[in-house]
């Protein structure tokens, strides 16, 4: 053990594994955005006749409880999720980002009583707030997009508001204060552009984590109501039928695995290139 | 150490309070009103037939009065009525969650059982082909949703094998083996995500603890790698694996959710979910109150323990 193996030694390439999952994910998302063209048949056709089919030459993934395409039904799937993910993502930043750093900026008072706050809201179990928030306000795209937003944005302040405060309080910044910068420029030049590389671990993995609670939402039923397909809801749907044909089941259940698997591989990538000295 | 416990305990009973307080106002506030879903469509378009309803569950108290009244309530143990039933909510917890912390339980336990060996393995054979496997089978199963994982086991393990039953409860009063038998499934369906988490916690941190001297020093007293290993690389990385392992149990709590579902559980948060559904908001509050509360306690437990074991906690966390 003379090379002793350091936890940040190797800085990894590109390896195989996040390419196949860089590739993958580049099909998931052309399958959402050109769903239209690329969908072989229509998602919400019924085929009384062929229902619960393997997959075949007819139907290339097989079909579901009511006969329709499996195939299709994922492409379209793949919308909803991407969809979901994507924007909760994007408004937990918008809000968690902002409110971290300025909590930074507030003094000590506001710091700690905020930071409580925000760590009791870190500590719930997602899951059940979501459940009564959807229970109550009803699914859909939106309401799940604001829900899984507004659970994850306290993850995003609490990483803006460490990072701020560790940046601010580093010698060129400090005497770039004493020099006079306001705090506009502070946050412009110094803050935003070092807080990049963690904040895009922290999206990678809040994008897989939101992918997870839309799946596990919709397959509670509590989701995208029917008849839009969602991954989580057909699985949700199908597994009644495991003893007539499992193989339904098994297919949008190896998508959405797959999916979240490349999405953790990229996290893990992206983890060790940009901030080689955290450890996950 | 009384004024740490004092001060644990203090700050569990206002997590639980905020989070009841999140409860109650997605209860009350958000635009789906209980009564009328309650009276469906049709007589929730009478406005007499809402108000007298209204009057009759004490909806028509202000705001303020009834989360005051709901949350004097629960200090007592009472956690209202079912719509439904009629039977006290408080009763129906006491039932079924012992059983969500036996799923939860069986869950860990194979987490633990199987996360550490493939984290050591996973850390002895960086850059071989083991370490390799064993860090694709952790990202695997981090990655598994629950249900996907549920779904599977049933069709090779009901399906296929024929040796587990798909889903189901039976007490273990009244047969224990067929107890055991079904609580197999879904514990495991639980475990394997926790298990990835396990497994890649155990790898960074013994990567990390066999570059430390003293390891290398047991090598150089001429012990085997793999008794350096063992011996004194790997109880020193368990320390913080176990304590990461405490603060993320609970989150097994939101993993029961979907393998209660799935597999027809009984337990805590089956009767959360089939209250959503029947729209019966006390079962609805009760039970989620019940599962903050189980979460709340996991920690403070955790808190308790560490703050036994290691004395520099009491002064950082007071």
């Amino acid at each position: 053990m003379t090379a002793a193996p350091s936890a940040h030694a190797t800085r990894p390439r590109m390896g195989a594994g996040p390419k196949v999952a860089v590739v993958y994910l580049a099909i998931v998302a052309l399958a959402a955005i050109f769903a239209g063209v690329l969908s072989p048949r229509d998602p919400l056709a019924i085929n009384p006749s062929n229902i619960l089919a393997s997959p075949g030459v007819r139907n290339l993934l097989g079909t579901d409880e009511l006969g329709r395409d499996l195939l299709a039904r994922i492409i379209y799937g793949a919308r909803v999720s991407l969809e979901v993910a994507v924007s909760a993502v994007v408004l937990a930043c918008a809000i968690g980002i902002p409110l971290g750093i300025g909590v930074a900026f507030c003094g000590r008072r506001v710091e700690a009583f905020a930071m409580r706050i925000i760590d009791v809201f870190v500590s719930l179990p997602e899951i059940f707030v979501a459940i009564v928030i959807l229970a109550f306000a009803g699914g859909g795209l939106t309401t799940l997009i604001v829900t899984i937003g507004l659970l994850f944005f306290p993850h995003f302040a609490r990483v803006a508001y460490g990072m701020t405060r560790s940046i601010r309080a580093r010698e060129h910044v400090l005497s770039a204060i004493s020099l006079g910068a306001g705090t506009t420029w502070i946050v412009r030049k110094e803050i935003l552009p070092n807080m990049v590389s963690v904040i895009a671990v922290q999206a990678s993995f809040t994008l897989s984590f939101a992918m997870l609670m839309e799946a596990g939402l919709s397959f509670l039923g509590l989701g995208v109501p029917p008849p839009t397909p969602s991954w989580g809801q057909m699985i949700g749907g199908l597994k009644n039928y495991i003893f007539i044909n499992a193989w339904p089941v098994v297919v949008p259940s190896i998508v959405l695995f797959a999916t979240i698997l490349s999405v953790n591989v990229l996290g893990d990538w992206l983890q060790d290139s940009l901030n080689p000295e955290l450890q996950r | 150490m009384l004024a740490y416990l004092g001060h644990r305990l203090v700050a569990a009973a206002l997590t639980l309070t905020l989070a009841f307080a999140v409860v109650f106002a997605a209860i009350h506030l958000l635009p789906g009103d209980p009564v009328t879903m309650l009276l469906g469509e049709q007589a929730g378009a009478d406005p007499e037939v809402v108000q007298k309803m209204r009057v009759r569950l004490g909806l028509d108290r202000p705001l303020i009065e009834q989360f005051a009244s709901s949350l004097t309530g629960i200090a007592t143990g009472d956690l209202g009525k079912s719509l439904r039933t009629g039977e006290p909510v408080f009763t129906d917890v006491i039932v079924r969650l012992p059983r969500s912390l036996e799923l939860i339980a069986g869950g860990l336990s194979i987490a633990v059982l199987l996360g550490i060996p493939l984290g050591i393995a996973a850390a002895k054979g960086r850059g071989r082909f083991s370490g390799t496997a064993a860090s694709v089978i952790a990202i695997a199963g981090f990655s598994a949703p629950v249900f996907v994982s549920g779904v599977i086991l049933v069709i090779v393990f009901s399906l296929w094998l024929n040796l587990l039953p798909s889903s189901g409860f039976v007490e273990f009063a009244d047969d224990p083996l067929m107890h055991l038998a079904c609580l197999v499934l879904p514990a495991t369906a639980i475990g394997i995500n926790f298990m990835g988490v396990v497994a890649r916690m155990t790898r960074a941190s013994l990567a990390d603890t066999m570059t430390k001297e003293y390891v290398r020093l047991a090598r150089a007293k001429g012990l085997s790698r793999q008794a350096a290993v063992l011996y004194h690389a790997l109880p020193n990385a368990l320390v913080p694996v176990i304590t990461i392992i405490g603060i993320r149990a609970g989150s097994l709590l939101g993993g029961t959710v979907i393998v209660e579902a799935l597999f027809d559980w009984p337990g805590l948060s089956s009767m959360l979910v089939s209250a959503v559904f029947a729209r019966d908001y006390p079962v609805i509050q009760g039970s989620l109150v019940a599962i903050f509360a189980v979460f709340v306690l996991i920690g403070l437990a955790i808190d308790i323990c560490q703050g036994l074991v290691d004395p520099r906690t009491r002064e950082t966390a007071a």
